[in-house]
């Protein structure tokens, strides 16, 4: 091929140019990749943190109950809503709870809490409270168990095996109710809110001491494709939202963090128009430099015959030939400071978004869409970048080009 | 300067190629400004946010209220502090309140409230609290015609309570000296949205707060706005250096969870931009880099006729900085309207973010002398280090060569 | 403080014979409560940060049923709580409304004593709730109250200590499960009251906290009174003055 060995030729002529300019092209490539990655791995580890740690990616309530957090709005025929879930294909897991406000108590002090009733073994597949645990044990589904925080722990100045009291009203009568539970676990999941706050018990316990035997305020899931919980018209949710309950992916549950990721999204997009901008800049001025060095062979070119739109495939092709080189360049630094950021992270230090705590370094995530799209997006940037030069190498005038000395 | 001169007419020689390199300089700052503005406004903007809502700049409390609230920690010398505070140039405005967790009745529904007593004609300097009010009327420090002062509440009260504009509010609390307060007030508005931190807050006026709490003329707290935000730290400092019988804190401690969040996502944003910084480099690099080396040739026929090999690195050295700086300041130009009209004005978000009941709809930009002249001296620098050493290299090369490199 | 005369009555029993300890037990309460009970005592709280001194009236009816109400000072006077069962209800004239305590109080401070709202509720169940042991010394009586498997209750055990001539309590201790004594309730200044010979000043101590001192001094109690029967603790008696 003709014009391939003439772009080639001519790219190499000047292989200084060539190459700052391939530099520059790279050089976008990676910083694409590394900043989407970056993005990628934060939003994975916000989501993941909020979805993962106890919310779960979607959840079943009775509707109201997410407004008010009111006790009398437990979910209407929880076991026929269980039965579907377990019968669902799509659901990895799913985690019952009770959810009230109560007193506990310690022989030193007194403070308010929120209580969640959990299935133990359930749980597991669901949320993070097991791994969550410093000290003590995970719930086992022995009645007395109870989980608090550390600094509540600190609060009421108990170690494991104390006593500790809950008291709340039950839901069926509104009496006080009390029920003597013994620290079983003491956890640890980061942001202060959650420490500071929550307390666990068996579900069972929960339900026999607040006077709901066999209902339920709450139940989280997970998907086995997490996608899923972001699908507003996945199946399941139409199944299982009725005019009294409501089935709600994590995107709905926490709007906020679906305007942060939107945020996110600005940001990335901001800074690959602005690196598109600086490279295509880059790219023109480079090939309006190559063409000014060959102007007086251009002249010749098209005196000899060549037509225009020759000229402007040859130069087309010089640009595509750079893109590639450059873009196999990018993509192998990229991917291995992709990589190398996605093991070591870079260090920002103690965060807490949205109350999920990020701590230490922040990683980066490759995808594989990273490695397709953007040489693509970098490539056709290129192309678009070298057009205007081509047109003008396209345009120049043998006689004037012919007079050009230096 | 006759060096000068021939600089400028060198530039001026050359059309396209000035161009273009000065148009990649201008580009490049263009660009580096921009998102340096946004990177630093969106932050202004969310501490803006945060701190003009209540938190204010600083916050002046008794010994360890701030972490442990307790109802008895007041500032008694309140004549000394406002003195202090009022004498002060740097602070703008300020206003106390008191704190007091409470159980809120209305009817037979009951909610744990926190009671925010305010000084209504203050308040307003320091806060948002008057924008806030979604319905009813502000109220004043005087009882309502039938005798009962007046009460705003938040929307998690309104929707808990079904408490509305006019009905009214009972509220049990323990008073400093151990009595237990309990009154009525008349709901006179009702604040902010479903999610704003003070939801569950009843704010009474000033006077009203301390009867109640049997607090005399004492407050838990006194919230500053200071006139430069940037400063915040150190007037805050010196607030506490003169008042010793109090703790001042500036917003950075009282929102230290959030400071931190924030600390973290900067860091994570200067990485970003810090790539962007390597390719506006690499941008500048290229371009400046090949229009000098191009031009061996000239600078082979210069040094034939006579010219110094220092002489030509400072004419080198001269023509890239004139050009990068008339680059530099046509790039200011440009961007100036632009980052001024997104500090003013800012860029509409397709949907308005929620954070923390406050919600804005807008991205902003930073305007200030920083995101000014760091990109500008960069760029200059880096444009005259980089012409530097092809300069040296054209200065030092024999005329033969140089005149045969074409 | 009708709890408080139910704890002394608990001192009496004994390892060796838990029979004999209940038996005792009954005595005791017909001996301090009778059927029921009518009132006047003064209550003075200590706290680092203040002190106040209320006068107030109670009234019982056996161990169930109990009214509370300040009498001075002039600010809080006609504050009531009423106890039937386990439930209690406060009274506020000064806003015309009875509150039913819920939850999130109960386990705080009674008038803002050093007293709990829970203090006031748990009587009945201790009998039931614990064991008892006894020790003998000469002239005194220590009983050790541990709490059963299912009994709900913060301490881990409780002490009294009671003098055996006269029969009156000298002290409660509660403990924690470490071992160390959270609080103490001492008995003092024996007095007779019609006819009956009880301490006339209680002082409840938290150890935990430095400076907390709250002090019961009885200025008169009259027993088995006829008109206070188990219709007079209704919610409408709460409100009406007096």
């Amino acid at each position: 091929m003709l014009t391939f060995r003439l772009a080639f030729r001519n790219l190499f002529r000047n292989t200084r140019r060539t190459f700052l300019t391939a530099l520059l092209i790279s050089s976008s490539l990676v910083v694409l990749i590394l900043v989407d990655g970056l993005m990628v791995g934060m939003t994975n580890v916000m989501v993941g943190g909020i979805t993962h740690t106890l919310e779960g990616e979607a959840q079943v309530v009775r509707k109201g109950f997410r407004n008010n957090f009111e006790v009398e709005y437990t979910i209407d025929d929880p076991t026929s809503v269980i039965s579907q879930l377990e019968e669902n294909k799509a659901v990895e897991g799913f985690g019952p709870r009770v959810i009230i406000g109560g007193m506990i108590a310690s022989s030193y002090n007194t403070t308010g809490s929120l209580v969640y009733g959990v299935d133990a073994k359930q749980e597991l597949k669901v949320s993070r409270i097991s791994d969550a645990v410093v000290e003590g044990q995970y719930l086992s589904g022995e009645s007395r168990e109870i989980l608090i925080g550390k600094p509540m722990a600190e609060l009421l100045e108990v170690d494991l095996g104390d006593r500790l009291i809950i008291t709340a009203a039950t839901v069926d009568t509104n009496e006080i109710t009390q029920e003597l539970f013994r620290l079983s676990g003491i956890f640890e999941f980061g942001p202060e809110e959650m420490d500071k706050n929550l307390v666990f018990i068996n579900l069972e316990k929960a339900q026999s001491v607040l006077g709901m035997e066999g209902n339920l305020h709450q139940i989280a899931l997970r998907f086995i494709d997490p996608e899923d919980a972001k699908n507003p018209e996945l199946p399941l949710f139409k199944q299982l939202t009725n005019e009294e309950n409501e089935a709600l992916g994590w995107l709905d549950l926490q709007p906020s963090i679906g305007a942060m990721i939107e945020m996110s999204g600005y940001s990335t997009a901001i800074v690959g128009a602005i690196l598109f901008l600086l490279t295509s800049l880059g790219v023109i001025n480079s090939m309006f430099m190559s063409i000014y060095e060959r102007i007086y062979e251009f002249g010749v070119a098209k005196a000899i015959g060549t037509t225009p739109w020759q000229i402007i495939q040859l130069v087309l092709f010089e640009a595509l030939l750079l893109a590639l080189i450059s873009c196999v360049f990018g993509l192998a630094i990229g991917y291995f400071l992709g990589d190398y950021f996605s093991i070591h992270g870079i260090p920002i230090g103690k965060m807490e978004v949205s109350g999920v705590l990020l701590d230490g370094n922040l990683y980066t995530r490759l995808a594989l869409y990273q490695f397709v799209n953007f040489p693509v997006y970098v490539t056709l940037l290129t192309l678009a970048a070298a057009i205007y030069p081509a047109t003008f190498a396209s345009r120049i005038v043998p006689t004037e080009a012919l007079q050009r000395a230096l | 300067m006759l060096t000068f001169h021939i600089a400028f007419r060198n530039i001026l020689r050359q059309k396209r190629r000035s161009l273009l390199t000065g148009l990649s300089m201008t580009g490049g700052y263009v660009l580096f400004v921009f998102g340096y503005s946004l990177l630093e406004g969106s932050y202004g903007n969310i501490i803006d946010i945060f701190t003009l809502d209540s938190t204010g700049h600083i916050q002046i409390h008794k010994d360890d209220y701030l972490d442990r609230p307790k109802i008895y920690k007041t500032i008694q010398d309140r004549e000394q502090i406002k003195a202090a505070l009022a004498d002060n140039p740097e602070i703008k405005s300020f206003t106390p309140r008191v704190f007091s967790p409470a159980l809120a009745y209305a009817g037979d529904r009951t909610a744990p409230s926190r009671i925010i007593g305010i000084d209504p004609e203050l308040e307003p300097t320091v806060s948002r609290l008057l924008q806030k009010v979604a319905k009813g009327t502000y109220f004043s420090t005087s009882p309502n015609p039938d005798g009962y002062y007046e009460a705003m509440i938040g929307q998690g009260l309104h929707i808990r309570l079904k408490l509305n504009v006019g009905d009214e509010l009972v509220l049990i609390s323990s008073g400093a000296d151990g009595s237990i307060a309990n009154d009525i007030f008349v709901v006179s508005a009702i604040i902010g949205n479903k999610t704003s931190f003070d939801r569950m807050a009843v704010y009474l006026p000033l006077n009203a707060a301390q009867e109640f709490l049997s607090l005399g003329n004492d407050v838990h707290e006194y919230v500053l706005l200071v006139n430069d935000k940037d400063d915040n730290e150190a007037i805050a400092s010196g607030l506490s250096a003169q008042l010793t019988e109090v703790t001042v804190s500036p917003w950075q401690e009282v929102e230290a969870t959030f400071y931190r969040t924030m600390q973290a996502d900067k860091q994570g944003n200067y990485f970003s931009m810090g790539l962007i910084t390597f390719i506006v480099f690499i941008g500048v690099l290229n371009t400046v880099l090949m229009s000098v080396l191009e031009r061996t040739r000239e600078f082979g026929v210069l040094r034939a006729i006579g010219s110094r090999p220092l002489q030509l690195v400072r004419l080198i050295t001269l023509e890239t900085f004139i050009l990068a700086s008339i680059s530099v300041i046509l790039g200011f130009l440009l961007i100036l309207p632009i980052i001024y009209w997104s500090a003013e004005v800012g860029m509409l978000l397709p949907e308005p973010i929620d954070m923390g009941g406050i919600e804005f709809q807008h991205l902003r930009g930073e305007m200030s002398a920083r995101i000014f002249w760091i990109p500008m001296t960069f760029i200059l620098a880096t444009a005259v280090l980089v012409s530097i050493p092809p300069g040296l290299r054209a200065a030092r090369i024999l005329p033969k060569e140089a005149m045969g490199s074409h | 403080m009708f709890r408080l005369l139910l704890l002394l009555s608990l001192t009496w029993s004994a390892i060796a014979s838990e029979e004999r300890a209940r038996q005792v037990i009954d005595e005791m309460e017909q001996l301090y409560r009778g059927d029921s009970s009518d009132a006047t005592m003064t209550m003075q709280v200590q706290t680092p940060n203040y002190n106040r001194t209320l006068t107030m009236t109670s009234q019982s009816f056996g161990k169930d049923y109990g009214f509370f109400r300040i009498q001075a000072p002039k600010k809080d006077r006609g504050i009531a709580t009423l106890k039937r069962d386990e439930e209690m209800w406060n009274y506020f004239p000064k806003i015309n409304k009875v509150i039913k305590v819920p939850p999130s109080m109960m386990m705080g401070s009674w008038m803002g004593s050093d007293f709990t709202n829970d203090d006031l509720v748990k009587e009945t169940q201790l009998i039931d709730a614990y064991s008892l042991a006894l020790i003998e010394t000469e002239d005194q009586y220590k009983v050790t109250l541990t709490p059963k498997e299912q009994t709900v209750t913060v301490w881990d055990r409780i002490e009294y200590t009671i003098s055996k001539d006269p029969l009156l309590p000298l002290s409660q201790a509660f403990f924690d499960e470490d071992g160390e004594k959270i609080r103490e309730l001492t008995f003092h200044e024996p007095k007779e009251y019609n006819g009956k010979l009880m301490p006339s000043i209680l002082e409840m101590r938290p150890l935990n906290k430095e400076g907390h001192l709250t002090r019961i001094m009885y200025d008169d109690i009259r027993f088995n009174v006829p008109e206070i029967t188990k219709d007079t603790f209704s919610l409408r008696n709460l409100k009406s003055r007096f």
